[in-house]
């Protein structure tokens, strides 16, 4: 077998389901039971977080676990009702005292995502903008779907309560300045504090509530505007703090770096009011209720341990075997389109196109030679649906059509992934014989 | 880099060449002296193996995935997505064109809207029938054909006589699907290919198995496509106001219950009423209008058994010319034309129930002109029968079907056509 799909799932390494094993059925107690080997568990539980949270450049307090990314990311977004609270007091300032009004009240508050995000964030994006009645806007990327910062900036206003750009893109592997975006952001929350106290002004009186909504000139607090990143891909290969990236909010996955599917965790910064998603018993801070997955955090912890420790060492072997890889296909009697410019990309990404191709029968060719992975253009097994990214970067159809995902990870070697090279080659100009025929 | 660019195509060269591949079949024709054959694929085994059966006949084969209507609902499987997935794999791995022909609006507008239509009238329609009479053997015959197909092909468990444009039963008495085919026209049956008609199920899953077309012989779909596993109740309720009711005891009179919907329940029905305790109940009448349902204890209730049913819609298949007709005695003229024939023919009144021995009268009750039926009769061609009604009378009394279930008429192994089951 050759795996070409890590960008989907990896396997489990041996370190994570070594340390996972006790906690099965020996250490299984409940962490929250009162007797002492249910501490230990507790304590060892905690340990795992610290060492996730770390990773990161966190602390295991600033974390929440849940049951992975998509999770995270729903956990995330309920920041936007906090934010809508606050919406409600604007909107009374300004004279409007019917809540149930305000609430239903279009484009009070906007939300912004890149126009690439995966579908996990622009569901829950599309989720909370429908619910409390905020606009969803995209943000414009380049032909590589890098962010268009000067979009960006345009579309940020003093409405935005929410922004959500992930740090990796899943098709491309397009790395975002998050650091950058950040910035921008800092300086929209400083004009708004500015904004507040000028209308505080002198006398300290609210100033004429004729003025612009917009403007929350009235507001004696600024409209909170908060700032969330989707990390999963990037932890083997980014060295991640959430204080140089400037986030408020970080999803992380431990399914994409080694550790155990069903496992993930949020970041969230002081300044950030979530609201649970799931009830019960109080758990992560009464964010996510319900018995701590133990083993699943355990294995995480290793996992992201692993994945950090060799961040350089990653990016060096992947970087080889991209440009192996890209040599093969090159010899491709149909001139193959590389997607997205590795300057920002996950090392690990090989995104391409061979226009006019079906990727789909490639991907079914290739499996018979048990080379296996995935495609960006319109799948049956995805509903048929063509991939926005793609539309996004604005590829032509004939390239959409052809183009194939390619992440590299732990199961590659210099040996297969010139093989998954060749194979590929071969499989399409099979392709090209059947379609002259 | 320069040395390998110019070895490779021009890119919009080969581009608007597979670009072209995917708007129209015409080029299939350049393997010209094979006949071109398309093959209706839904990812079950069958009809994979109908594509590989016709690929080694030597036929030039182009896969078509026929996408039905379906919903999307939180709750439901979209049933097609893996489906169209599995269709295009095994048409991949025989190296055969692929097609997606999207059917999504006629199949709601002729079979799913019918099925409601009927449904809410308090019958049990059959949509199986009406797919294969107005998607399968219509538009898919139609559009087939349009681009360039000599024949079309199914995996469905039947045979053709070609000569005699005649549909016979599959060679798998167990298997054959003859009941949910006979509404199909003339024209597309003397086009059509069947290709595991003449084999057993066994040997179908053997040979599937034989040629790596494991992930096809997995799983088998049953029931109506689009309803999916929720069952065909769980989907109506999502259609169809529930509008509860009473349920009596047709036998003492007494109140025994409370029901969803009239509707929902079917003639015959046991499970799923809710009433527990005791012998089972079974369905046995309802009034749609009073939104009444009646149950009996009495598996000999009268209202369960027959010994005739009238039919409506009923279509003639032009093997039943050469069946040897009467005209009725005096005594079983009742209210049918003095010139109405009878012959005797083998029925089944449902998919895969034995085959029994009936009289079927073609009548034209409701037309005056009630010469017409032996004219009709002898001019089958355009197979629009609609006005024609018929009667099957049974030796012994069976177990009613439904209303708006389908009766089956064969001669030996020639399906000689149907109808549908009126009031």
């Amino acid at each position: 077998m050759i795996y070409l799909d890590h960008a989907a799932a990896t396997p489990v390494i041996p370190k994570a389901r070594q340390a996972m094993e006790d906690y099965f059925s020996e250490q299984f107690f409940n962490p929250s039971s009162p007797y002492l080997p249910a501490k230990h568990v507790r304590d060892n539980y905690e340990f795992a977080k610290n060492t996730i949270a770390h990773t990161i450049g966190a602390k295991g307090v600033d974390i929440i676990i849940t049951a992975g990314a998509t999770e995270s990311i729903n956990l995330a977004f309920t920041a936007v009702l906090s934010a809508v609270r606050k919406k409600t007091v604007v909107a009374w300032q300004n004279g409007i005292n019917n809540a149930e009004k305000v609430l239903k009240m279009p484009n009070m508050t906007e939300i912004l995502i890149l126009s690439t995000e995966h579908a996990s964030v622009r569901a829950v994006a599309q989720h909370y903008a429908t619910e409390v009645g905020a606009k969803l806007i995209e943000v414009n990327v380049d032909k590589n779907g890098l962010i268009d910062l000067k979009d960006f900036q345009n579309k940020l206003s003093s409405r935005t309560v929410f922004v959500s750009v992930s740090l990796a893109n899943n098709e491309l592997g397009t790395i975002q300045p998050l650091a950058e975006i950040a910035e921008i952001i800092r300086k929209e929350r400083e004009r708004r504090l500015k904004d507040v106290l000028d209308a505080r002004g002198s006398a300290g009186h609210i100033k004429d509530s004729a003025r612009d909504v917009k403007n929350n000139a009235g507001n004696t607090r600024p409209l909170p505007l908060i700032f969330h990143s989707d990390a999963s891909q990037a932890l083997n290969l980014i060295d991640i703090s959430v204080a140089r990236l400037g986030v408020d909010l970080l999803t992380i996955n431990s399914a994409k770096i080694g550790g155990p599917k069903g496992v993930g965790a949020l970041y969230v910064s002081h300044e950030v009011e979530l609201r649970p998603v799931i009830y019960g018993g109080g758990q992560e801070l009464g964010l996510r209720s319900g018995t701590e997955n133990v083993p699943g955090v355990i294995g995480f912890a290793a996992a992201a341990e692993e994945a950090k420790s060799h961040v350089m060492g990653n990016r060096k072997k992947y970087q080889k075997y991209v440009e192996i890889l890209k040599s093969e296909l090159l010899k491709c009697k149909l001139e193959p389109v590389f997607l997205g410019n590795p300057k920002h990309q996950l090392a690990n990404f090989c995104p391409v196109s061979f226009p006019g191709i079906d990727a789909e029968r490639i991907i079914y060719l290739l499996e018979e030679k048990q080379v296996y992975l995935s495609t960006g253009a319109a799948c049956s097994a995805n509903k048929g649906t063509v991939s926005r990214v793609l539309k996004a970067i604005k590829l032509t159809d004939a390239e959409i059509s052809g183009s194939l995902r390619i992440s590299l990870g732990m199961l590659n070697t210099e040996e297969n992934v010139r093989e998954a090279g060749k194979l590929i080659v071969e499989a399409v100009e099979k392709e090209i014989l059947r379609c002259r025929k | 880099m320069s040395e390998v660019a110019s070895r490779n195509l021009k890119v919009s060269e080969v581009e608007s060449e597979v670009a072209s591949r995917n708007l129209k079949v015409s080029e299939v024709e350049l393997g010209k002296n094979k006949p071109t054959v398309f093959v209706g694929m839904s990812g079950g085994v069958d009809s994979s193996v109908s594509a590989v059966l016709l690929k080694e006949q030597g036929y030039n084969v182009v896969g078509v995935y026929m996408k039905n209507w379906s919903e999307d609902l939180p709750g439901m499987k979209c049933p097609w997505a893996e489906d169209l997935a599995d269709a295009k794999r095994v048409a991949v791995k025989l190296g055969i064109d692929f097609l997606v022909f999207d059917f999504q609006q006629e199949y709601k507008n002729k079979v799913v809207d019918y099925m409601l239509t009927e449904f809410k009238k308090g019958n049990t329609p059959n949509p199986d029938i009406m797919c294969n009479q107005e998607i399968k053997f219509k538009l898919f015959y139609d559009i087939a054909r349009e681009k360039g197909a000599d024949y079309i092909a199914t995996g469905h468990y039947a045979r053709v006589n070609r000569d005699k444009s005649e549909l016979l039963r599959a060679v798998d008495e167990n298997k054959d699907q003859t009941y949910f085919l006979y509404r199909i026209s003339n024209e597309a049956i003397a086009h059509t290919i069947f290709p595991v008609g003449e084999m057993l199920k066994a040997d179908v899953k053997k040979y599937a198995a034989e040629r790596g077309l494991d992930n096809a012989y997995k799983k088998e779909s049953m029931g109506v496509c689009f309803v999916g596993e929720v069952g065909m109740k769980d989907f109506l309720k999502r259609y169809v106001e529930a509008n509860p009711g009473e349920i009596f005891d047709i036998d003492t009179g007494e109140k025994v219950g409370v029901h969803e919907g009239a509707i929902f329940y079917t003639i015959g029905q046991r499970k799923g009423l809710g009433l527990g305790g005791g012998l089972p109940y079974y369905v046995v009448k309802k009034d749609i209008k009073k939104n009444i349902v009646y149950v009996s204890k009495n598996l000999n209730n009268q209202n369960l058994w027959t010994r005739e049913l009238k039919l409506k819609d009923v279509l003639l298949r032009g093997a039943i010319l050469k069946m040897p007709r009467s005209t009725l005695s005096e005594t079983e003229k009742n209210n049918a034309s003095a010139t109405a024939p009878t012959m005797k023919v083998m029925v089944r009144l449902r998919h895969r129930a034995p085959l029994i021995p009936a009289t079927l009268t073609i009548d034209n009750l409701g037309d005056t002109d009630t010469s017409s039926v032996e004219t009709k009769i002898d001019n089958l061609g355009g197979l629009d029968t609609s006005d024609i009604r018929a009667s099957v009378k049974f030796d012994e009394e069976v177990k009613a079907p439904a209303v708006g279930q389908s009766v089956v008429f064969y001669d030996g192994e020639v399906c000689l056509g149907g109808g549908i089951i009126d009031a």
